[in-house]
Parts: C-alpha cells; structure tokens; sequence
C-alpha cells in the first residue's frame, strides 16, 4: 500500500525520463540533423516528410528540437548536479560546526544568491569572443551551489539537535557512525530534491540567453528556437507554437519531478 | 493612569523599528556594494582577459596597426592591468567611462542615462501592477467573498507561478497583438502607453502570481488572529476585515517577495526588450555586448547593478520597518 504511493509519487519523474529518452534516441538513432538547411523549404509548415515543419533557412524542427531538448538538460542536469557536489558538503559541514563558519558561509550564500543571473552572465560571457556551452554551463554553475548550500545548512543545524542523532550519541556510537549512518541519509533527500528546481531554472536560464542572443553559436538552443519563432510570428506559427510547448514541456517536467522528489522525501523525513 | 505607559511603549517600539531598520540598511549597503564591487570588477577584467586582442574584436581584423594603436591608448589598454583597474573605479565615483566606441561624443554614461528612462518604468509599472494583482488575488483566495471558489483563484495562482515568463511572453504576443489584435504591439512606436502597459502586465504577472502564493500564505496564518474576530464582532465589511486588519501585518513578507524576484525582474525586462525591440537598458547592454563597445557595457552593467541593489536594499529595508521580528541576529 505504501509502496504503491511512494511508487506513484516517483511517477512523477516519468514525464523528464520520457523527454530525456525520446530526444537522446533522436539523436542517437536518426540521421537527421540541425545543422543540414534546404533554404527553398525555409519557414514551411508542418508535412509528412518533416512533421515539425521547417524554421529559418529550412531547418528541420523535429531534429532542431530534439537536439536542443537534449542538449539542456544535459546542461541543466549538470549544472545542478555540480551545485549538489560543492553545496551539500559545505552547507552540511556549516551546519554541523555552526559558529562563525556557518555564519560565513551563510553570508556567501545570500551574496551569492542576489547576483542578478543575467548582468553575472553578461559580465562573465564579454571574456570570451564566442559564447559555447561550456562558458554558459560555467556561468550557471558560479551560483548553483547557493542554495544546496543553504538547504543543507538548515538541514544540518536542526539534525545536529535531533533526539535520534543524541540518542545515537548517548549510545556510544562512533563520530564517524552517528555522521554516516543517522545524519547524511536524512541530510541528502531534501538537498537532493533541489536538484529539479535548479535545473529548472537552469533550462530557463539558457533559454533566456539564447533568446536575447547569449546562447551557443551552433543555434541548437529552446532559446534560439524562440527567437525563430518570434521573428517569424505572422508567416509561420508553428515554430512560436513549438517552441512554447518545448520550453514548458522541458521546464514544467522538471519542475514537477523536484515536487515528486519532495513529497518522496519527506516520507523519510524525522 | 493606563493610557500613557501605552502610549509611550508604542512610541518607543516605533522609533526603535526605524532606528533598526536604519542599521540593518547600513549592513545591507555594505552587501550591496560588495555585490556592485565584484559585478564592475568582472566585467573589467573579463573584457581585459579576453583571449587575443580586444582591438581586433572591436575593430575587425582587417584594421591596420595605427588604427588600433590609436584605440588602444584612448581604451588605456597599453597602460599595466592594476593602473587600468584604478582608472576604471575612479571613473565610476565620477560616473564617467569615456565616450562610447560607437557614438563617438556621446559618454558612456549619458547613453545609460537615456536607456534607464524606459526600463525603470517598464520595471516600475510591472513591480506596481505586480504588487497590486498578487495582493488582490490573496485576499480574493483567503476571504470568504468567494466562497467555494476560492480553490480555484488558488489553482490560478499556482498555475501562472509555473508558467515560464520565456514561454508567456511571445505567446501571448502572437495571441493578442497578432492573431486577434486586441493590444498594439508594444515595440511599435505609437502604442504610447498602451504597449508600455501591456509590456508591463507581462512582465509583472509572473511577479504578481509568487506575491501572491506568498501573501495567501501570511494571510492564512492570521484567519485566526483574535484581532480579526475582533473586527468581525465590531461589524466590520469584508473589505474592511481583509484589507484594512489582515493584509498591513502580512505586507513583510511581501516585501521580501517582492525584493527576492528584482533579479528575476531585471532579465525579464531584458527578454521583453528583446522580444518588443523597445529601447531600453536590456537593449543597450546587448548591443554595446554584440560591438564590444566597451565604456558603454562596463557602464551599463554597473548602473544595471546599482538600480538592482538599491531596489533590493530598499525592499529589505521596509521589510524591516514593517515586521522588526526577526531582527535580532542580523543587526
């Protein structure tokens, strides 16, 4: 019965998987590519032989939005995959010194976290002459740490006071033991689950720079795709409608899985 | 005997709220200027780290040696990194980079001041419209007025808080100005305020829906305060009960809502700037980016995070004023 629940509750990361699955195998197994342009079908609608229809210079959208769906969650996953790295254990070992490190540490996180994302991005990007993935992916991984860092502060703090983790104590079980077995296993859900609000943030992020022009040189972004479609709002709708629905596809399945994620947590909560 | 002590205790807790609210500013500008600080230094150096030369960048490759001799001592750039860095801070007290690469007799700063008219009241119209529509929402999802309905203005909230300005924006575009043309198009010069305001309503739904679930929930904490059942049992109207009673205790964290979503706020109007090629600060500090005109970025970004700071700074500190709990520990 429980199990049921908790099983449902992990359904929720099916949609993320389901995008994640279908445009890697895109990738993988067919032939068609963002970078092949045929200009006499530039802007045409929806057909057979290309269900998405073809955007600007003729690009195939199916293939375009495959690749760019891919390519940033790649980069959302990593992102916020390294801010959990570098966050969690700081934020962890703050909480559980407190004192002045923890206070320190804290300190870094607020300044950090108020950096508006697009001036940081904008300052960081003029050092190169052409903007790649890996430069955004840096951009967004200068304050991913932030808020794992707090969560697990926070987490830390109030853990370190636990009964159980006293009780253990009382006991006369190790350091080490008390850290390993009673204090990380309940630390490292509820940072986790912050994985899918970073990345979530990261897609939109790089979905924003490519929009504004920040983004990759290939144009294999949401970002780019938008951009096609706004400046190709009366002739051709379809690429707006496409790229809309990819952004909120991609950012809401993500979204919903750090929910998931959450509430699946919180079943092991103290 | 009674009233006086109570009204002295007022008195005093008033006047200490303000004099906490002055010193928990003074700790914030620090912060705030530690973060104007190291945003004007990267900017700098990322432009002086920039692999190969900067001339060539600006300049094309095709330009002779003179040429970029000749830019590259008005840019200070034949001078050591550390004299160019005082340089370039001593110019930001003065407020004056240079003259823009790209309009040559036009300082820097000057075109940031004529770009900042635009995008501070695109920025101010959407915080406005923002606050005004989060706020009226949590009251229409906490009070009684709608009754059962009220689940559903709560579904709304939440609903438009998940919904990607990115995506909104150029959607509702193509629907309303577009395909029904209900609105002009903002980037059209004679929508006047008409497309300002559009532009605004996008830019501040996003910000209206968070002040919103934020505002619900500090309202739902006082549905059961005494002082409402008091105002309930004087005979006080709805209106009265929920705007005058409950909302000024939950205008704290409101205010910290508010403050929290300015960053957000900042690349928004960048994208809608973008999106509606409306002039503006977002506009320059692209164009200046795509043309390396460097005075004219390094002053953008600067005066970009000064407007960021100071409005977060600000909204901290009424946060303060308002709520002096939880205080303590930072002053």
């Amino acid at each position: 019965m429980r199990d049921a629940k908790r099983l449902r509750e992990i359904g929720v990361i099916a949609p993320v998987a389901l995008l994640f699955a279908v445009s890697a195998g895109f990738v993988l197994l067919s032939q068609r590519s963002p970078s092949r342009l045929s200009l006499e079908l530039s802007w045409s609608a929806p057909s057979a032989s290309f269900p998405f229809g073809n955007g600007d210079a003729g690009v195939d959208l199916l293939a375009l939005v495959c690749h760019a769906t891919l390519r940033v969650l790649v980069l959302a996953t990593g992102v916020a995959g390294f801010g959990f790295l570098i966050g969690a254990p700081l934020g962890a070992a703050a909480g559980l010194t407190g004192g002045s490190f923890e206070r320190w540490t804290l300190r870094a996180c607020d300044l950090v976290q108020s950096f508006p994302t697009f001036l940081l991005a904008l300052a960081v990007l003029s050092a190169v002459s052409v903007p790649s993935r890996g430069h955004i992916a840096f951009v967004f991984a200068l304050t991913a740490w932030a808020p794992f860092a707090r969560i697990a502060a926070a987490r830390a703090r109030s853990l370190r006071d636990a009964q159980f983790v006293e009780a253990a104590r009382a006991l006369g079980v190790s350091r080490t033991r008390t850290l390993t077995r009673h204090v990380l296993p309940n630390l490292l859900g509820p940072v986790a689950a912050q994985a899918g609000t970073s990345a979530a943030g990261v897609v939109l992020g790089e979905t924003a720079l490519g929009f504004v022009g920040l983004g990759p040189p290939d144009g294999v972004s949401l970002g780019a795709l938008l951009e096609q479609g706004t400046l190709a709002m009366l002739r051709a709708p379809h690429v707006l409608t496409l790229a809309v629905l990819a952004i909120a596809l991609v950012s809401g399945g993500l979204q919903l899985a750090s929910e998931g994620l959450r509430r699946w947590v919180r079943g092991d909560a103290l | 005997m009674l009233p006086q002590p109570e009204m002295q205790r007022r008195t005093r807790s008033w006047s200490s709220g303000l004099s906490r609210a002055v010193l928990g500013l003074a700790g914030r500008g620090l912060g705030a200027s530690l973060v104007l600080l190291t945003l004007a230094s990267l900017v700098f150096l990322s432009m002086r780290l920039l692999p190969g030369d900067m001339t060539s960048l600006i300049l094309g490759e095709q330009a002779g040696e003179a040429e970029r001799a000749a830019l590259r001592a008005r840019l200070g750039l034949d001078q050591p990194l550390a004299l160019q860095y005082v340089d370039f801070l001593w110019g930001l007290v003065r407020f004056d980079l240079g003259d823009s690469l790209a309009r040559p007799g036009t300082s820097a700063f000057s075109e940031v001041a004529r770009a900042l008219g635009p995008t501070s009241a695109l920025a101010f119209l959407a915080v406005s419209l923002g606050t005004v529509l989060g706020v009226t929402a949590a009251v229409c999802a906490v009070s009684p007025w709608l009754g059962a309905r009220r689940a559903w203005v709560h579904r709304g909230i939440l609903a438009v808080a998940a919904t990607p300005l990115i995506a909104l924006a150029p959607l509702a575009t193509y629907l309303l100005a577009v395909r029904w043309q209900v609105v002009p198009l903002p980037g059209d010069p004679e929508a006047g305020f008409v497309g300002l305001l559009f532009a605004a309503g996008l830019l501040g739904l996003p910000l209206g829906a968070q002040v919103a679930r934020i505002a619900r929930a500090a309202l739902l904490e006082e549905v059961h305060a005494k002082f409402l059942d008091v105002a309930r049992a004087k005979g006080g109207s709805l209106f009265r009960v929920w705007v005058i009673h409950a909302l000024p205790p939950a205008s704290g964290p409101i205010a910290v809502v508010v403050a929290a979503q300015l960053g957000a706020l900042l690349g928004g109007a960048v994208v809608l700037e973008r999106l509606f090629e409306r002039p503006g600060l977002g506009t320059l500090m692209l164009n200046a980016y795509a043309s390396r005109d460097v005075p004219v970025l390094e002053a953008a970004v600067v005066a970009a995070g000064l407007l960021f700071v100071v409005a977060q700074s600000l909204a901290g500190a009424v946060q303060a004023w308002l709520d002096p709990r939880g205080q303590g520990e930072d002053a």
